[in-house]
Parts: structure tokens; sequence; C-alpha cells
């Protein structure tokens, strides 16, 4: 056991580490099938239900319920988004159980989104699809599923961790099974191993290692960085995808990089230059409303032509549309921004594409199962299901629908597992010196550093990448994790100690930056959100492999894996014939 | 008196027991927010101030506090908006107890949205299709009116009756009863009447409207309890809801 630092212990039976759309899910699939008498534990980092980011969709729920639309339809545009990189069975579980995740959501979990006239579910057509499948509620479709959510398990016999972080996936001393997790009490700085039968990993992905990045502010990639220590592999780590309109205010104001939603360039809107030109139809016959990838890269190349050192980003423009229509028709994005000194129906409003999604994760199986006993990974952690981008509107159907499922096989294989497993006591010892590493240093800034991990990725892992620009990347990342290794922090108090948690965010940001660079440096070709400028062709589709990252020792290898087409083959569709290509009139 | 170009910030720091404020100089900037304030206090000048946010853009409901008197999220609250003189005054949310700092326990905000009987009931299953709802019933639109809440504790905060009786259940709690009352596919309408017409429930509210002056999201709670007065007393002389 650990020399001198004191540790509380906790043991449950199953644990769940999330409160967002994986995590509540899993809490309540479990709860409905698990033994009576099961202690479920549910663990996050803020408070229940209020942080991570599935509260923040906007858009809505892909869902094959839609007049005419089919699972199979789901399926094939769910594989040409992901560039037939996705593992085909976790994304057909996942547009198949959609359905039934959304009539539970709807009949059991209470939640109403937008209805027809006649009162049947409305659906729209997100960027992508063939088919008018995107349930919603309004444009705070999150805020409606994770209300309810919340609500059915504050209202069970869950016991709840809240403001705990996890900072350890612990094993047992033979590494074959996870013992439990080790976490911080953030609010009295405690350390607690909290052990358990079967623990699911949900924490979300969530880039926010680049300059510009949307997801909620406790996000640093904790998950895959504890995933990485323990050795997993982690399935297209290069994947990252921009949203291509994140608000520009500034270095100093946490709203830089929040999303101004898609539905703005749907409708109409222009994205202009610095000389007030439309420029997308230079890079896309479709303009303005070409996919998130297309749109991002024409931004990012607008940017590096511009030489007005006063302007960063480009303009979105609505007020050709009338702004009072404009105010009609998004009146959420017109307060947000006049709540921030910004007039989006009659103005201007500085946009820049900003990291917001994470398609790599922990390799799992469509059970939720990792390759270690006792740990399953759903959500944004778990790699597979989207490839090499995400369709708008799969993101929360992938958290629920696996979040579901995690929850319901936690609680079966628990029968299996039945006793509760001793740590490994070096790496418990390890991980807590780890952590308490920055309280020995001489303090220093650790906001700054974290800015310069944000350029360097921006700059050598963004939107556009080379082979020079990466690997330059990946030695100034090392410049970073040295730097980082050496800062401490002034403040000694443990509890409630917010630059100890920015300190071990960033040393998991830094972790998984690295991968990321050396994951975007062995794909050398172009597929979905990853573009190479020296090689910008996708490659042979038959011949596709999807990078498997793994970290032995202190090195990071990287090797490739083909991928298995073991639904669908590139060229052929699992449509019926006579299938209509799509059933959008303008997509 | 602060200099130009600055911010001279009191900020509250103490946890349960006591707790004093502190000033601040914080550099000014053209987009700045209350969060932000917060924020670059926390990175340069007092590295263990406890405060909390999450999503940064109003939906999650994590960060709101007392902004020169009033309770507000700070993510979405322009510092030109509230500061008078350059002069900001931040404080923890009221009617919840403090952790530490500008950190509040939520706990009991949400125990009495569970009190209030906020946890939709089912009735259908998910193997059965999906209940047809009409957006222009009268039940959907009074639902709708308050469905949009994100339990930020604001209205909890500004309302003078919380303050007075502990036990009461507070505006956002009744304001989520009212919409499951207004719900037709609830499956427990009668026990959330049954829950907001006890001791702690909707009566106790004398109609200040802080809540509906105060909600961020500007929706209408007090329309909402006076709902649920009429509701309950109408269900107190045998008639159906």
């Amino acid at each position: 056991m650990p020399r001198s630092i004191e540790f509380e212990r906790h043991d449950t039976d199953i644990l769940i580490l999330g409160s967002g759309g994986a995590g509540l899910f899993a809490a309540l699939h479990a709860q409905q099938t698990a033994p009576a008498g099961t202690r479920i534990t549910i663990a996050v980092k803020g408070l229940l239900g209020k942080c991570g980011c599935t509260r923040m969709v906007q858009g809505g729920y892909n869902v094959a319920l839609g007049p005419g639309d089919s699972v199979e339809r789901h399926f094939m545009d769910t594989i040409h988004g992901g560039k037939w990189l996705p593992n085909q069975d976790m994304a057909w579980r996942l547009c198949e159980q959609a359905v039934v995740r959304v009539r539970e959501l709807e009949n059991e979990v209470g939640c109403v989104f937008d209805r027809n006239p006649d009162g049947s579910l409305h659906h729209k057509a997100f960027a992508g699809q063939t088919a008018d499948r995107t349930v919603h509620k309004g444009d705070l479709t999150g805020i409606e599923i994770i209300n309810r959510l919340m609500e059915q398990v504050l209202s069970r016999p869950v016991e709840r961790l809240q403001e705990h972080r996890a900072i350890g996936l612990i094993p047992t001393p033979d590494g074959a099974a996870l013992s439990g997790v080790l976490m911080i009490d953030m609010r009295s700085g405690a350390f607690r191993l909290v052990r358990a039968r079967a623990v699911l990993m949900a924490t979300g992905g969530g880039p926010s290692m680049y300059r510009y990045h949307t997801p909620s502010g406790e996000k640093a990639m904790d998950g895959l960085a504890m995933a990485l220590r323990l050795g997993l592999p982690l399935r297209d780590m290069e994947m990252v995808q921009f949203h291509p309109t994140g608000l520009l205010a500034g270095d100093h104001t946490r709203m830089t990089g929040t999303v101004l939603e898609e539905g703005l360039r749907g409708s109409g809107g222009y994205l202009l230059d610095h000389q007030g030109r439309r420029f997308m139809f230079d890079h896309d016959p479709r303009g303005e409303r070409a996919t998130r990838d297309v749109v991002s890269r024409g931004i990012y190349a607008e940017m590096r032509r511009n030489e007005n050192p006063d302007q960063l980003g480009v303009f979105i423009s609505m007020a050709h549309l009338g702004p009072d229509n404009v105010r009609r028709m998004f009146p959420g994005m017109v307060k947000r921004c006049a709540d921030c000194g910004f007039d989006l129906a009659g103005g201007l409003v500085e946009v820049v594409p900003t990291a917001h999604y994470f398609m790599g994760g922990v390799v799992v199986d469509p059970d939720t199962r990792s390759g270690i006993e006792g740990l399953y990974v759903a959500g944004e952690d778990a790699g597979g299901a989207h490839g090499a981008n995400r369709l708008g509107g799969n993101g929360v159907a992938n958290s629920t629908v696996y979040g579901g499922i995690a929850g319901e096989v936690m609680a079966r294989d628990i029968a299996r597992l039945r006793a509760l497993r001793e740590p490994d006591a070096a790496v418990l010892e390890a991980e807590i010196d780890r952590a308490l590493r920055p309280f020995a240093q001489p303090a220093g800034h650790v906001q700054e550093l974290r800015h310069r991990l944000q350029e360097i990725m921006w700059d050598d892992v963004g939107v556009m990448r080379t082979a020079a620009g990466l690997e330059r990347g990946i030695g100034r990342v090392a410049e970073i994790a040295g730097e980082l290794a050496g800062t401490g922090i002034a403040a000694q108090s443990r509890a409630f100690n917010p630059t100890w948690h920015d300190w071990l965010n960033l040393a998991s940001l830094t972790e998984v930056s690295e991968v990321i660079a050396r994951a975007a440096l062995a794909r050398e070709n172009s597929r979905g959100a990853h573009f190479r400028e020296d090689f910008p062709e996708p490659g042979d589709l038959d011949a596709s492999s999807f990078t498997v990252a793994r970290r032995s020792g202190d090195a990071v290898e990287v090797t490739r894996e083909p991928v298995r087409f073991t639904i669908v083959r590139p060229g052929e569709t699992i449509l019926p014939e006579g299938e209509p290509e799509t059933l959008v009139e303008n997509p | 008196m602060a200099d130009n170009g600055q911010l001279e910030v009191s900020v509250w720091r103490g946890d349960s027991g006591s707790g004093r404020f502190e000033s601040f100089r914080v550099p000014a900037e053209d987009n700045q927010t209350v969060l932000d304030v917060v924020s670059w206090i926390q990175q340069n000048l007092a590295g263990d101030l406890a405060y909390r946010f999450a999503c940064r853009v109003g939906m999650c409901g994590s960060c709101a506090m007392t902004v020169n008197g009033t309770p507000r999220w700070t993510c979405r609250t322009h510092v030109k908006k509230v500061a008078r003189n350059n002069r900001l005054t931040i404080a923890p949310l009221a009617n919840l107890p403090v952790i530490r700092d500008l950190a509040t326990d939520m706990d009991p905000f949400f125990a009495r949205w569970i009190g209030a009987g906020g946890r939709f009931v089912p009735q259908r299953t998910r193997d059965d299709p999906v209940a047809p709802v009409r957006p222009d019933s009268p039940g959907r639109q009074a639902a709708d009116a308050g469905i949009e809440c994100i339990n930020c504790g604001v209205c909890h905060a500004a309302c003078d009756t919380v303050a007075a009786s502990p036990d009461y259940l507070g505006p956002a709690p009744l304001q989520r009863a009212w919409t499951l009352v207004n719900d037709e596919r609830h499956g427990a309408r009668g026990a959330v009447l049954a829950a907001v017409s006890g001791a702690g429930g909707c009566h106790n509210c004398h109609s200040m409207g802080n809540c509906t002056a105060h909600c961020p999201k500007e929706l209408d709670p007090l329309r909402a309890i006076a709902g649920l007065k009429r509701a309950t007393f109408l269900g107190a002389f045998g008639k159906e809801i």
C-alpha cells in the first residue's frame, strides 16, 4: 500500500463513471436489470446530470422512425459518413437500438420531442442523411434528455459520488482484471479507491486540447488517458471532429469556441472572409451548406490566407434573411450572442472551426466490454461506431444506446464476476504519486501551459495536417509534458482546489494529444475528419484500415488493423433493390 | 475607486461556518463574462478559489452565483451589464448550503425537485409506439411553457418564501410538477398534486414573483404555481384532473 498517503475505500457492485447520456442510461438499466440489493454507484466529476456534453446537444437524435426511413438506411448513412471505417457491428447495433431507445425516452423516461400538428414525431434531415430522421426538442434536445434521465436516476436507489474525479483505473496485481477506480473527492481532496465488480467508463471524450473547442469546461479526456495508462488499445485516435462555427471572442473568455448552431448555415447564413466575400463556393458547390468537415477546412484555408492581424476568423452573417426572421428562427442563439455582446440577427459574428467531438476511443465489443475483465466503456470514450466522422444526431444516439446496453450487460455479468478484487498496490501508489506531483514542484502557471498546448494542437495537429507539422507537434507536446512535470501549484490545500484539477486536466490532455498526433502521422490518407495535405486522397476503400494506439512503458505504438466489412463492402448497399438513394429533396 | 481598465472585484471566501469578502483587481476586457472574471482570479491570484461551471453557454445551470446582490448565471452575464463603477461583488447562491467560497451544495434543491413528484411515471413501454401528442393541445402548451428549465437554482435563490420556510419546495420543483400535471402521458398526476398540496407545497407561495423576475430562461414559475394552486383547490372539491 502507498507509503504515507492515506486513501479511503469504498466498495460497490456496479460503478459508473460519468452522468451524461451513457452514464445515466447505464445506471437506469443496471437498476432495472440487476438483482434486488445490487449496489449501483454513479460517480461524476461535476454535479449529477449537469456536467458532461449530452446536455449540450442542440440538434437532435437520429432514429429511423420517420416516413420511409429504415434501420438499413440509417446504417448506410452512418457507414458512408464514417468513410467505411466504422466497426459495422457497432454501427448496426447503434441504428437498430436507437429505435428502442427513443421509444424508451418518450414512453418510460418522460421526454417529449417535437411533434407534427397531427401529434406524430417530427423528424428533420441533418447534413449527410438521406431521410428525415433526427428527432429533437427545439434546439435544446440535450436538456430534455438529461433532465428527464436525471430525474429517473435521482429518484432511484443509486448511490451518488458527485465532484469525484477518476484518476486511475486500478487493475488486480496480475493485471487480468480491473479492481476498481482511484478517485479524488474534489470537495475534500481525499483519495478514494472505489472497488466494483463491474465498472463502466463513460466520462465522455471532449477534445479540449485545441485552442478552440466546444466541450464543457471539466472535459479533459481523463477517460482515455486512464485507459492509455492501463495499456488498453485505443482506435481511430486521429479522428477529431471540428464544428465549423465556433464563437470567437478572445482568448480571455470561456465563450470562445462555443458552438453557433449548424442550422444557421442550413437556413441560408453566409460565411464571409475579411473582405466581406462569400468564399465557401471556392471550396464546394454546396457552399455554406457543405458538411462540417468540408466547411471547417474551407474556413481554416481562408484563415491562413488572411493577412489582416485584427481578424483571426471569418464572419457569419444572417442579416440578409431579415433580422426579425433570424430572431424568430433562432431565438436561443440570438439571445446567447446578445448576452455575450454580439448581434447575430443584424450584424457580423466572428467564427472559427472548433474541436467538437472525438470519434476515437477504447476498443470495445458491441456489448461494451473492453479488453480487461470488469471494465466496460460506452459513449464518447468508446471507439468504433462512427469511424472517421460522426453524423450530426448520432452522438447522443451512441451514448444513450450503448450506455443502456452497458447497464444491462454489467447487471448480468456480475452474476459471474462475483467477488471484489484486490488492487495492484504498485499501480495505486504510482497514480497517487502522479496526482500529488504538482504539490512538490515550484509554483508555475498551469493556464499558460494549457494555452501553449492548445496552440500546438491547433497549428500542428488540427484541421489540416502534414507529416512535418505532426512531427513538430509531437516534439512540442513532449516539451509541454516535460514542463508540466516540473510545474507546481501555489495553492497547497487539496480541498476544492480548481488549480490542482487544472493541472490534472492538462496532464490528461497532454497524454492524449501525443496519441492523436501519432495516429494522425500513421494515417497517410485523408478520411472524414482527418485531412492530410500531403496525402489528400482517401486511399483504397476496399483496403481500409483503422489505427490502434497502445502505450507500453513510456512509448506509444500505433499499428493498423484492417476494417472487417461484416455487413456491407465498399460499393455495395444493404438497401433493398429499387430503393432510392435519398428520400430528401435537397440533402 | 477602481483604475481605468481594472475591475475591482469583491469575492466571498469561506465555508458553511464563516467567511468574508476578499478584494481582487482584474483586467477589464471587451468580451468578458462574470465567469471569466472568477476564472481569471482563480487562474492568476487565488488558485484555491472554489467555484463551479461546466457548459459555458447557459445549458447546464452549474455556475449561478450572487452578482451585485442578484442571483444570475455567471457564464451568460456580461460584465458591462452588471458592473457599477467597475465594481463587482460576487457571492455564492443564496438559500443553499455553501461548500466553500462560491460553490454551493445543490442536493437540497434536487431533493425538493424529486419531492414535488418531479419524475415521469410511465404508462407505456419501450416496445410500444410513441404516444401521439398534439402540440396545440392545452395540456401540452401548459407543459411546454415550463419544460426548458435547466434547474440552475436562480429562482430558488431569489425566492423569499424559500428563505423563510426551509420546507418549501420552491419555484423550480413546483414548475416541474405543473408540467407533469399537464402531461397526459404521466401515470401519477394525482400523486403530483398530493405532493405539492402538503405542508411545503404550492400554497406557501405568496406570489411575490421573484422567481419569474429572475429566471434567466424567461420562464414563468409563478404562473405554474398559480396553476397548481387552482388544480389542488379543485381537487379538494373532488374534481378529477
